[in-house]
C-alpha cells in the first residue's frame, strides 16, 4: 500500500455515508439535513487537504495508489490514484461542495432531504470520476454522476426544466456510449494482443494500435468529452442546463462537470490514441477558438444575467480546450490552472446570481441597477469574482490565460507533426485567442455595470438586505481563493509540473511509434502473417478467457515476440527494412 | 433406454414444479375460501422448492459437467440449472404479485397459481433440453400455459383480445418450429443434440454439416430462426407483443416479460448453440448467425423508436423488452461466432433482465387502484412525492432497462456487447455501435416515466393496492439488481 491510500477511499465513501445518513433521518427536519451534509462535506474536503501532504511534487506518476480486485472475471480493478493533473481538481469539488451546499439554505426549501442526499451522492461520483484508474470504474463514475444532476435540474429546477434535464442527459448518453464502444475495442484489441483482459488503465495506455484505428477511437472518447467541455458546436445542452439549475446545480455543473471534458482529454483520449489527438489536434483548436469568440459574443448579447455566464463558459472553458491542444507543457498547465480558476470564479458568479435571485426572482439584468448602493458588501465580493472571471492579473484567471495563449502562440515551434497548411498557423489561434480576453473583460463589466452601477431607479430594488453571515461565509473562502491563485501561482503549477511533462513524454514516444498492428509500447511492429517460425499457436488463436491458461499463453505470447524482435533487430542492423523503428526495437524487455 | 433410480434428483426441479402446478389446481378446485391468498403461499413454496433443488443440484454438478438424462432428451448441467432456478424466483414472484392485483382489478381466479407453475415446468424443461423434441414439449408447454393466463380476465376485452392474438401468434410460430425441426430430421437424421448410434458418438452439428442435403439444413434452420424471432418477439415478428403484454392482467405481463422470454432465451441457446454450435454451421451467409445478427440490429432500433411514441406504461415496457430481445440476439450472434464469454455474457443478462422486468411490473401492479390501472404516463405524475420508495423502486428498474451504471442492466449490456466485439475478428462492430447508440436513445423514454415521477405534480391520490408480498417484490428486485450492478462477480460465474 502506498503512503496515503487510505484518502481516496474515505473520500468516496464519507458523501455515500453521508447521503446514506441523511435519508435514514426523519423528513423535514431541514435544519438537521443540512447540517449532517454540511458536516459530511467539510469533513471530506479537511480529508482531501491530506492529500497536499502526501503528494510529492518532485514525481510525475500516480501517487496515493489504491488498487483492490473488483470483478475478476472482466479484470476490471478498484483503482483509484491522483497525480498533478487531478490533485487539484479533486480540491477544487471538495471545496466547493460544502459551500454549494451552504448557499443553497435560502433557495432550496422542498424536499430539503433528498436534495442534500442527491448533491452528497454526486460529490462522490464526481471524485470517483477524478481518481478512477480503471476504464470500467471511470466509467461507471462518469455515469452515476448523470443521474443526480439530471434530478438537480428537474425537481429543484425553473420553468423549463424538463426539457432541459432529458437534453442534459441524452446529450451526455450519446457522447459516452461511443465511448464506451471505443472502451470495448481498446479491452479486446489488448487482451489479444496480451492475452490478459484487464481495464486497467496503466496496462491499456501501453498498447499502441494501428494508426486508423486511434483515429477512431479517438474521436469516439472525444465526442465524450466535447461534449462535458463543451466544444462549439457541441454546447447547445450548456445554456439550458444552466438557465433552469437551481444555483447548486448550476455551481457544480460549471464549477465541476465541465471540467470532465477537459479531464478526459487529458488523462485518456491523448495518452491512449496519440496519433488520433495529432491529426485531430489543430480542428479541436479550432473549435475551441471560434468556441471563445463565439461564446464571448453571445454572452454579450444576452440579458439574463445566469444566460450570460453560461456563454461565458463556452468561452472559457474554449480557453482550457486551446491550452491542451496546444501540446505544450506551458499549454497544459494553463489549461488545468484555467479550469481551475473558472471553477471558483464561475462558481462564484453563479452564486452571486443566486443571491440576486432569491432577493428579486428575476435574472434579467433590465430589472437591476445601482445595487451597489444597497448591498455594498456583496457588490465588493462580487466584483472580485469577476475581475477574476475577467482576467486581470493579480486574480485567479490571469495566469491560466495567458499561459494557454503563450502555449498556443509557441505550440508550431514544437507541435509534433506540424501543422497542416491549410489551416491557421498557432500564432494566428494564439492571437485570436487573445481577442477573447478583451471581449471577456467587455461583456462582465459591462454585466456588472448595469447591475451593481448607475442610479437605483427600480422600486424593488430599494430593500434589497445585504449579506447574511451565512452567504458571507460562502463568498469569503472563494474570494480567498481568487486572490491566493492569482499571487502566489507557484505552489499550485509546481505540483502539476512533473505530470505533465509526463504526460507529454508519455504523449510523444507513444506518437513516435510507426503504424501497424496492434501491440504493446516498445514492442516491434509485427509483421502482417502471423510468426510463422516461431511459435504459431501464440499469435493464431482467439483470445483465450482469465486465468491460467491466459498467463501461460501471456508467456508464450512474450517469447514469440521476443523471438520476432531478435529477427526484426537482425533485419534492422542488415538495413533491408526501413519501416522498423530501431529505438523501438532497443525498448524490448 | 436406461434410466437410474439416481438419477432422479436431476429431474426434482421439473418435478417439483410439474407435481406443485397439478396440486395447485387440484387444490383450487376444493378450495372454498373466497380470497385466493393461501393458493399463492401454496404456489410460492413450490416454486422456491424448485428453486432450492436446482442450488442444490447445480451444486452437486462439477463446472463444465454435462451429464444427459433419459437418453439424450435432457442435458443436465451448471447452464441449465442455473436458468430453472432464475425461472422458478421469478414464477415466485409472478404468484406475489399477483393477489394484491387480483382483488383490485376483479378478477380473482385460483387457477392462476396452478398455470404459472405447469407453464414454469415447461421452462425447466428448455433449459434442460438436449432435443429438439424435448424444445418442442418444453415451448408448447410453457406457451399453452400462458395463453390461458392472459385470457384469465375473461370478461376483459383488451385481454381477449390479448389471448387471441398471442395464441392464434403462438400457434403460427409452432408450424415454423416444427417445420424446422421436420427438415432439420430429415437432414440430420436425429433430433437430439448429441448421442450414441451404432456405437458410434455423433452430434447433431456434425449430421448436419456432414449432410449432402444443404438445401434442407439452411430452410430448417432459417425456419428455426423465424420460429425463435416469434417466441423472442424479435421484429418483425414482434406485432404480437405489445397488444398482448398491455392485454393480459399486469402480473402475466411480468411473467411473460420477464420469465418467457427469458425460457425463450434459454431455448435458443440449446438449440442454436448445443444443437448446431461448431465452427460451421453459424458461419458465412447462410449460417445461422447472419439473419440473427440482422434481425438483432432491427429489432433493438425498432424496439426503441417505437417505445418513444408510446403514451402506455405497459406498452413502452413492452417495447422496451422488444429491444432488450435485440440485445439477446446479439449476444446468441456472437454466442455463435466464437465469443467464449457470450454465454455467461447471456447468462448475466438474463438474471438482471428478468429481475429488472418484474420489478417493473410489480411497481406497475402496485400503482394500479382499484377498477383504474393508471397506465398512461400523465397517471404517474407525483408518484414520488406521494409514495416515494414506489418509485425509487421503478427508478432503479428503469435505469437498470437504461443500461446506467450502476445497475445490473447497465452490466449487463456492457458485457453482452463486450462478448459481441470479441466475436469473429470484431466483424460485430457495427451492431455494438447500433446497440449502444440505442442505449442512449432509450434512456430517453425511460426518463420520460422517472420526469412524470418526480418532476411533475400529482393529479389525483393515488391508491395503491397494497399487500406484503407486492411489496416484497418491490424492495428485492432493485436491491439484487443494485447488487449486481456493484459486484457482478458472483453472478458472471454462474452457468460455466
Amino acid at each position: 500500500m502506498m503512503p496515503g491510500a487510505f484518502i481516496l477511499p474515505l473520500l468516496l465513501g464519507l458523501p455515500l455515508l453521508g447521503a446514506i445518513f441523511v435519508m435514514c433521518t426523519p423528513k423535514g427536519e431541514h435544519a438537521l439535513h443540512r447540517g449532517l451534509a454540511l458536516v459530511f462535506t467539510t469533513l471530506t474536503f479537511l480529508i482531501s487537504l491530506l492529500l497536499l501532504r502526501y503528494f510529492d511534487n518532485r514525481v510525475g506518476t500516480y501517487q496515493a495508489v489504491l488498487d483492490v480486485e473488483w470483478i475478476p472475471v472482466l479484470g476490471a480493478r478498484f483503482k483509484l490514484g491522483v497525480d498533478g493533473i487531478s490533485l487539484w481538481l479533486v480540491l477544487l469539488t471538495t471545496f466547493l461542495t460544502p459551500l454549494t451546499l451552504l448557499a443553497a439554505h435560502g433557495a432550496v426549501q422542498k424536499h430539503v432531504r433528498e436534495f442534500t442526499a442527491v448533491m452528497l451522492i454526486l460529490e462522490t461520483g464526481m471524485l470517483g470520476a477524478f481518481v478512477a484508474l480503471d476504464l470500467f470504474l471511470f466509467y461507471v463514475f462518469w455515469e452515476v454522476m448523470l443521474i443526480p444532476m439530471y434530478l438537480l435540474i428537474g425537481i429543484w429546477g425553473g420553468q423549463r426544466r424538463l426539457y432541459a434535464s432529458i437534453k442534459f442527459v441524452i446529450y451526455t448518453m450519446i457522447g459516452s456510449l461511443l465511448m464506451l464502444v471505443a472502451i470495448f475495442y481498446v479491452y479486446v484489441q489488448y487482451a489479444s494482443v496480451t492475452g490478459v483482459y484487464t481495464t486497467d488503465l496503466e496496462a491499456l495506455s501501453r498498447l499502441v494500435l494501428p494508426h486508423d484505428a486511434q483515429l477512431w477511437c479517438f474521436c469516439a472518447f472525444a465526442l465524450a468529452f466535447a461534449i462535458k467541455i463543451p466544444l462549439f458546436p457541441l454546447h447547445t445542452w450548456l445554456p439550458d442546463a444552466h438557465v433552469e439549475a437551481p444555483t447548486a446545480g448550476s455551481v457544480i455543473l460549471a464549477g465541476v462537470l465541465l471540467k470532465f471534458g477537459i479531464y478526459g482529454f487529458l488523462r485518456f483520449a491523448m495518452p491512449m490514441f496519440p496519433h488520433g489527438a495529432a491529426v485531430m489536434a489543430p480542428y479541436i483548436a479550432i473549435l475551441a477558438v471560434v468556441g471563445i469568440i463565439y461564446g464571448a459574443f453571445v454572452a454579450f448579447a444576452q440579458d439574463d444575467v445566469k444566460k450570460l455566464v453560461a456563454y461565458s463558459s463556452v468561452s472559457h472553458l474554449g480557453f482550457c480546450a486551446l491550452g491542451i491542444f496546444s501540446l505544450t507543457a506551458m499549454g497544459v498547465s494553463g489549461s488545468i490552472y484555467a479550469m481551475l480558476s473558472h471553477g471558483l470564479t464561475t462558481g462564484g458568479l453563479f452564486l452571486g446570481i443566486g443571491v440576486l435571485y432569491e432577493r428579486r426572482h428575476t435574472r434579467r439584468m433590465a430589472e437591476y441597477g445601482g445595487i451597489w448602493k444597497q448591498m455594498p458588501v456583496f457588490s465588493g465580493l462580487f466584483l472580485i469574482i469577476t475581475l477574476g472571471s475577467a482576467g486581470l492579473p493579480g486574480l485567479s484567471g490571469f495566469i491560466g490565460e495567458f499561459l494557454t495563449i503563450f502555449g498556443t502562440f509557441i505550440a508550431g515551434d514544437t507541435f509534433p507533426k506540424g501543422w497542416p497548411d491549410y489551416l491557421p498557423a498557432p500564432r494566428l489561434l494564439g492571437a485570436l485567442a487573445a481577442t477573447g480576453v478583451i471581449f471577456g473583460a467587455v461583456y462582465l463589466l459591462f454585466m456588472f455595470q448595469k447591475v451593481f452601477f448607475g442610479p437605483l431607479d427600480k422600486k424593488k430594488n430599494g430593500s434589497l438586505p445585504d449579506l447574511s453571515g451565512r452567504e458571507l461565509t460562502v463568498f469569503l473562502p472563494l474570494v480567498v481563493a481568487i486572490f491566493l491563485m492569482g499571487f502566489f501561482p507557484r505552489p499550485f503549477l509546481r505540483s502539476m509540473e512533473q505530470s505533465v511533462q509526463a504526460m507529454l513524454q508519455t504523449y510523444k514516444v507513444r506518437l513516435a511509434e510507426p503504424d501497424g498492428p496492434a501491440r504493446l509500447q516498445g514492442d516491434p511492429v509485427p509483421d502482417a502473417a502471423p510468426a510463422a517460425a516461431g511459435t504459431p499457436t501464440a499469435m493464431n488463436t482467439a483470445a483465450p478467457g482469465p486465468g491460467d491458461g491466459a498467463a501461460l499463453d501471456a508467456q508464450l505470447r512474450d517469447l514469440a515476440g521476443r523471438a520476432q524482435g531478435a529477427a526484426a533487430r537482425i533485419e534492422g542492423a542488415a538495413g533491408a527494412s526501413a519501416a522498423v523503428d530501431v529505438r523501438a526495437n532497443g525498448g524490448t524487455p | 433406454m436406461s434410466f437410474k433410480a439416481a438419477d432422479l434428483i436431476y429431474l426434482l426441479p421439473l418435478l417439483v414444479l410439474a407435481v406443485s402446478g397439478m396440486l395447485l389446481v387440484l387444490a383450487e378446485a376444493f378450495y372454498r375460501g373466497k380470497d385466493r391468498a393461501a393458493l399463492m403461499g401454496l404456489a410460492v413454496a413450490g416454486a422456491v422448492a424448485a428453486a432450492v433443488s436446482s442450488i442444490v443440484v447445480y451444486r452437486q454438478l462439477a463446472p463444465g459437467e454435462v451429464k444427459p438424462l433419459l437418453s439424450n432428451m435432457l442435458l443436465a448441467d451448471r447452464f441449465g440449472y442455473a436458468l430453472t432456478a432464475l425461472f422458478s424466483v421469478v414464477t415466485a414472484l409472478a404468484a406475489m404479485v399477483a393477489p394484491a392485483h387480483q382483488r383490485a382489478h376483479g378478477w380473482v381466479h385460483g387457477e392462476y397459481y396452478g398455470v404459472l407453475l405447469l407453464s414454469a415446468a415447461g421452462m425447466a424443461m428448455l433449459a434442460l433440453a438436449g432435443n429438439l423434441v424435448t424444445v418442442f414439449l418444453g415451448i408448447e408447454t410453457m406457451s399453452i400455459g400462458v395463453y390461458v393466463l392472459c385470457g384469465l380476465r375473461r370478461r376483459s376485452r383488451r385481454g381477449n383480445e390479448a389471448a387471441m392474438k398471442y395464441f392464434l401468434m403462438g400457434a403460427f410460430a409452432t408450424g415454423f418450429l416444427l417445420y424446422g425441426i421436420a427438415l432439420i430430421y430429415g437432414a440430420a437424421g436425429t433430433m437430439a443434440f448429441a448421442g450414441i448410434e451404432d456405437g458410434k458418438a455423433f452430434t447433431l452439428a456434425e449430421r448436419l454439416v456432414d449432410s449432402p442435403n444443404r438445401g434442407l439444413v439452411v430452410a430448417g434452420i432459417l425456419l428455426l430462426v423465424v420460429a425463435f424471432g416469434f417466441k423472442l418477439a424479435a421484429v418483425p415478428f414482434h406485432m404480437w407483443a405489445p397488444d398482448a403484454y398491455e392485454g393480459a392482467p399486469t402480473p402475466v405481463t411480468a411473467f411473460m416479460a420477464a420469465a418467457v422470454k427469458a425460457a425463450a432465451t434459454a431455448a435458443a441457446i440449446r438449440v442454436f448453440a448445443y444443437g448446431m454450435g461448431g465452427d460451421i454451421l453459424a458461419y458465412g451467409n447462410f449460417g445461422w448467425a447472419s439473419p440473427m445478427v440482422v434481425i438483432a440490429a432491427v429489432t433493438i432500433t425498432l424496439g426503441n423508436i417505437a417505445a418513444i411514441r408510446q403514451d402506455n406504461i405497459k406498452r413502452v415496457l413492452a417495447y422496451s423488452s422488444i429491444s432488450h430481445g435485440g440485445v439477446i440476439l446479439v449476444g446468441l450472434a456472437a454466442l455463435g461466432l466464437g465469443s467464449g464469454t457470450a454465454q455467461t455474457s447471456l447468462m448475466y443478462y438474463l438474471i438482471a433482465y428478468s429481475l429488472t422486468t418484474m420489478g417493473a411490473f410489480a411497481v406497475v401492479a402496485y400503482v394500479g387502484s382499484r377498477d383504474n390501472e393508471r397506465l398512461h404516463i400523465d397517471d404517474w405524475a407525483g408518484l414520488a412525492a406521494r409514495h416515494p420508495a414506489a418509485a425509487l423502486a421503478m427508478t432503479v428498474c428503469l435505469l437498470s432497462l437504461g443500461g446506467m451504471p450502476p445497475t445490473g442492466g447497465f452490466f449487463a449490456k456492457f458485457y453482452v456487447f463486450k462478448s459481441a466485439m470479441e466475436a469473429h475478428d470484431q466483424q460485430l462492430l457495427w451492431l455494438v455501435i447500433i446497440g449502444v447508440v440505442n442505449s442512449a436513445i432509450s434512456i430517453y423514454y425511460y426518463l420520460r416515466i422517472v420526469t412524470a415521477m418526480y418532476f411533475r405534480d400529482s393529479k389525483g391520490a393515488f391508491e395503491p393496492s397494497r399487500s406484503a408480498p407486492l411489496a416484497f417484490v418491490m424492495a428485492v428486485c432493485p436491491l439484487i439488481i443494485l447488487e449486481m450492478g456493484v459486484m457482478p462477480g458472483f453472478w458472471l460465474k454462474l452457468g460455466l
